[in-house]
């Protein structure tokens, strides 16, 4: 544990460390370029480099360790005149199109510049002129005369991907990141080089020319939906004339599930909650014909339907397949609603082959995962599984194509399209009561007497379980998009019509509920859910 | 000051044979493989390596550091192989004694290299001969095998038990890959960028395994060290600057050439009687004394020795032993453009300052050479040498920066000429404009 000195104050790292390191600890700013932590160490920006007594030369704090009674100084003269001529370097080729640039206003090249860089060029020769917008890949273009060529985009595809897609070619101030011959920036997790690109030369296809920083009304913490995984992420809001709008994911810290990362999947799959085909108000069956019928009507009809199956043919005549796409709040509502109040025990949440052999597991030595559904955890955590001769998925679909099932409740799940191999359309067609939440119309929704239209999770509060157990918080970055509304008033609703109220309503007093019933998640308390999510084995451990 | 008439060539004693080419036959004849013979199996390589040191030989390469302390650095029992890279890459401008190392007396480099392995105990050694040296590398293959031929390399050499391979690996034309860690990098297969140091090699080098690298003059003479014994070596030249040296003179010279001397030789008497004064009867100017990366000097050094350490005290360096004359009708603006235009062309571009102040360096010296500078560009430029010097991963940078500072030291006002004339000077006269 070296204890050192930086700028007069006294620093002991943690273990061994370098400068730069030990500096971040103690919260001083040693600006970086080529530094990543994330990444292998070049040492070739030369931004960081300060002063050490009783070296001639100054050192680059990034590849020089912290050792025993060092003393470290990041602010001298001469300091500040090294790093004030790297910027003066960098800025000679430059555009300064900082105007029209994605990155400005957090841009580290613009912020060091205006930390620490010289005011004006001394400069007169004409600058060197590159390619612009060449697109990269699906995801990723790039502008060569913005590159400070500080090579991270590329150490990151050779490094963590391990594809290798970019490489410096030329030499000299004729050096240009470029892609190799016959290859494309295509890899899983190409997006991650434009959150490190530490300038605006690799931009995101989908955000660019989308917003300035400063128009981002809103950095929601929430996680990923899209896998098990859980990465942790940071939903970007636009104010538009339209209303508020999503307009970018970035991946959020976190070192004990995703680090600095994120796949593209999960960074550019969210324009959904946007789309103009979102059901926006409830679908109601007549005849063959679905209309569009207001929340309060629809919930009277649902839930005088769902009274008399119950009067007719008792509670376990109804069935419940619910999404582990959901929260943990909902999914212990739906298995509250089902299987305490209406006391049916044909409640489940495996839906894919994934679920059902609890064979989940790594897609890739990265972060993916093979089930696609954030919360499979905490549905088997909180028992959102058939109860005493209750019936799974299939049993449900078998026992209604048989007609020993009436009433089917099907929470954000196309029956049809993930179980090809179970006849959904004709089980569902004979029952007398089939009520769907979802996003969208699709093949189980256009079966259903009632459909609700669901939200997205960018428009949700609550948590996930990820693979790990690890229970990670979501927030409501959107307002729900038209008449959408959570599971816990369509629950709600339909219970106070059965007079059998839910009695709570918000995550946090859910949460409070369920933490005060025995089980994997008792006596966890909401607060203590914090930004890096939690274990509870791991909590209970500490004495 | 030692009488440099009296002294016998060492690396280049067989030169003068009429049709002496280096081949093994030949090498052999004059006494070739005799310090093979002596050494191998009958010196412990701990007894090479002190004698090495003892000798005071140092690098020849440019940064004139102890060769014996180098080997010394190789870390005992580290489990993994040991290599000996020579660095062919010759590529300083102004020198071309490796060059002729290569073509002419190759067994010498390779006797050395055997030795040199022999004493780190390396089994597998490798040639990194310049990309540009066509004929140099065909020579060096037929050395190669014409010492497997004759059981100088390979399994148990002269009986000895030790075993070594030699690969020759030709660059692609690059002058960073004569920095010693951009030529493993190189070596590896990579793009030729110098590595952050520490490591250096000795710990760390090719393939991350302990490492020497030693240029192909420096190796040439260990087989005559290691023969004719330190207290020989140290008695030739400086006591710093032990041994003998090639110094590559060209420009405005009569004899034009590679010059074997000790280097208590002084720079007038290199100039002036070993290659044979300025021609045309015209004056002295500037000398670059150590490759075009050492600073310049004037006639008023021109007593300054040619070693390590006097070089430095007059501000300039030894380095590649490469002598560029220049005489009255040079402009050192336009020398300042071609040299600064070669580092712009060579720089591998991972360090900011290197990348951008090189091409910077260029383009002021050539705007100031064409008629267009300023009167501040000159205080720019030394601005811009002093952020360039010292804070890079290698020396290439400095490399730029150091002549261009030498030259607006001692030829500013020539500079301002350039600028208040909006002209070159010497525009149509001899010199560096007809070169």
């Amino acid at each position: 544990m070296p204890k050192l000195t930086i700028n007069g104050i006294e620093v002991t790292t943690a273990g061994p460390a370098t400068i730069l390191e030990a500096a971040k600890s103690a919260g001083i700013e040693i600006p970086h370029y080529c530094y990543h932590p994330g990444l292998s160490i070049v040492g070739q920006c030369r931004m960081c480099q300060v002063e050490v007594e009783k070296m001639p030369k100054l050192v680059t704090a990034c590849n020089t360790s912290a050792a025993d009674g060092m003393v470290v100084t990041t602010n001298s003269p001469k300091v500040e005149k090294a790093r004030r001529a790297v910027l003066e370097f960098y800025l000679l080729n430059h555009p300064l199109d900082c105007p029209i640039c994605d990155r400005g206003g957090e841009c580290p090249l613009q912020d060091y510049t205006m930390k620490y860089g010289p005011g004006e060029s001394r400069s007169v020769e004409p600058k060197v002129q590159r390619a612009k917008h060449v697109v990269l890949g699906p995801h990723v273009i790039f502008d060569q005369e913005r590159c400070i060529l500080c090579t991270r985009c590329i150490r990151f595809c050779r490094e963590v991907p391990k594809t290798g897609e970019l490489g410096v070619f030329a030499r000299g101030d004729r050096s240009e990141i470029n892609l190799f011959p016959g290859q494309m920036l295509d890899n899983a997790y190409s997006g991650n080089v434009i959150d490190i690109c530490p300038v605006g030369a690799l931009t995101s296809r989908q955000y660019r020319f989308q917003s300035r920083p400063w128009d981002l009304i809103r950095h929601t913490h929430s996680v990923c939906p899209l896998c098990s995984a859980g990465c942790n992420v940071v939903l970007d809001v636009r104010d538009k004339q339209s209303g508020n709008e999503l307009l970018r994911i970035n991946p959020r810290e976190n070192m004990a599930v995703n680090r600095w990362w994120m796949c593209d999947e999960g960074r550019f799959t969210f324009r959904y909650h946007h789309d103009p085909d979102r059901l926006m108000l409830p679908l109601v069956k007549s005849g063959d014909q679905q209309h569009t019928s207001a929340p309060e009507a629809v919930l009277d009809s649902v839930a005088s339907a769902l009274a008399h199956i119950l009067a007719a043919q008792g509670a376990s005549s109804i069935g419940c397949i619910v999404s582990s796409r959901h929260t943990n709040e909902e999914l212990f509502l739906v298995r509250r609603f089902f299987r305490d109040l209406l006391q049916t025990p044909h409640v489940d949440h495996r839906v894919r082959p994934v679920q059902m052999q609890a064979s989940d597991a790594p897609e890739d030595a990265i972060l993916r995962r093979t089930d696609k559904t954030a919360n499979s955890h905490g549905a088997r955590d909180l028992d959102v599984l058939p109860g005493p001769d209750g019936l799974d998925t299939a049993g449900m679909i078998e026992a209604a194509r048989a007609g020993r099932l009436k009433a089917l409740f099907v929470f954000d799940e196309d029956l049809a399209q993930e179980r090809p191999d179970l006849p959904v359309a004709d089980a569902l067609r004979g029952l007398d009561l089939v009520v769907v939440t979802s996003l969208f119309r699709h093949a189980t929704a256009a079966l259903a007497h009632a459909v609700f239209p669901g939200l997205g999770f960018a428009e949700k509060e609550g948590s996930f379980t990820n693979y790990q157990g690890r229970i990670q918080k979501i927030h409501r970055a959107l307002e729900p998009a038209g008449a959408c509304r959570p599971v816990a008033e369509i629950l709600g609703g339909l219970a106070g019509r059965l007079g059998k109220p839910l009695g709570v309503v918000t995550p946090e007093q859910i949460w409070t509920e369920i933490a005060a019933q025995p089980g994997p998640y008792h006596g966890i308390d909401w607060q203590m859910i914090g930004p890096e999510g939690i274990i509870p084995s791991e909590v209970r451990k500490e004495p | 000051m030692t009488e440099t008439g009296a002294f016998e060539k060492v690396l280049t004693r067989y030169q003068t044979i009429p049709g002496y080419r280096g081949t093994l036959p030949e090498y052999e004849a004059h006494g070739g493989y005799q310090a093979l013979h002596t050494v191998l199996g009958k010196m412990a390589p701990a007894e090479v390596v002190d004698a090495v040191k003892r000798s005071g030989l140092r690098g020849r390469g440019g940064a004139g550091f102890p060769c014996g302390m180098k080997w010394g650095f190789i870390p005992k029992d580290s489990g993994k192989p040991v290599y000996l890279v020579v660095n062919g890459d010759e590529s300083e401008p102004g020198t071309f004694k490796d060059r002729m190392l290569i073509e002419e007396e190759p067994h010498q480099i390779l006797e050395g290299v055997i030795l040199s392995s022999y004493a780190i105990g390396c089994h597998l050694a490798f040639l990194y001969c310049r990309g540009e040296f066509v004929r140099g590398a065909q020579v060096l293959q037929r050395t190669i095998a014409e010492a497997y031929d004759k059981g100088y390399l390979g399994r148990n050499i002269l009986g000895s038990g030790f075993d070594l391979d030699v690969i020759q690996h030709r660059g692609a034309g690059a002058y960073i890959c004569g920095e010693e860690t951009g030529l493993l990098e190189s070596l590896e297969g990579k793009r030729g960028q110098p590595r952050p140091k520490p490591p250096f090699p000795a710990v760390s080098g090719l393939y991350r395994c302990p490492t020497v690298v030693n240029n192909v003059e420096t190796l040439s003479n260990i087989p005559h060290i290691l023969l004719r014994g330190p207290e020989w070596f140290t008695a030739i030249g400086p006591p710093k600057s032990t041994g003998p040296r090639l110094f590559s003179v060209s420009g405005h010279v009569a004899r034009p050439g590679n010059y074997e001397l000790p280097m208590s030789v002084t720079l007038r008497q290199l100039i002036f009687e070993h290659a044979g004064g300025i021609p045309g009867g015209r004056a002295l100017k500037a000398v670059i004394p150590g490759g075009s990366s050492s600073p310049v000097l004037t006639p008023a050094h021109l007593d300054v020795t040619m070693d390590f350490d006097s070089l430095a005290a007059v501000g300039s360096m030894g380095g590649s032993g490469a002598v560029v004359v220049m005489d009255e009708t040079t402009c050192m603006v336009r020398v300042g453009e071609i040299v600064s235009r070669f580092y712009h062309h060579e720089s591998c571009g991972q360090c900011t300052q290197c990348r951008e102040g090189t091409a910077w360096l260029h383009k002021v010296l050539r705007r100031i050479e064409n008629g267009q500078g300023r009167k501040e560009d000159l205080d720019l430029l030394l601005d811009m040498c002093d952020n360039m010097k010292g804070k890079t991963i290698c020396v290439l940078s400095d490399a730029a920066a150091m002549p261009i500072e030498s030259y607006l030291k001692h030829f500013r006002d020539e500079f301002e000429r350039h600028i208040r004339d909006r002209a070159c000077p010497f525009a149509g006269a001899a010199g560096v404009r007809k070169h």
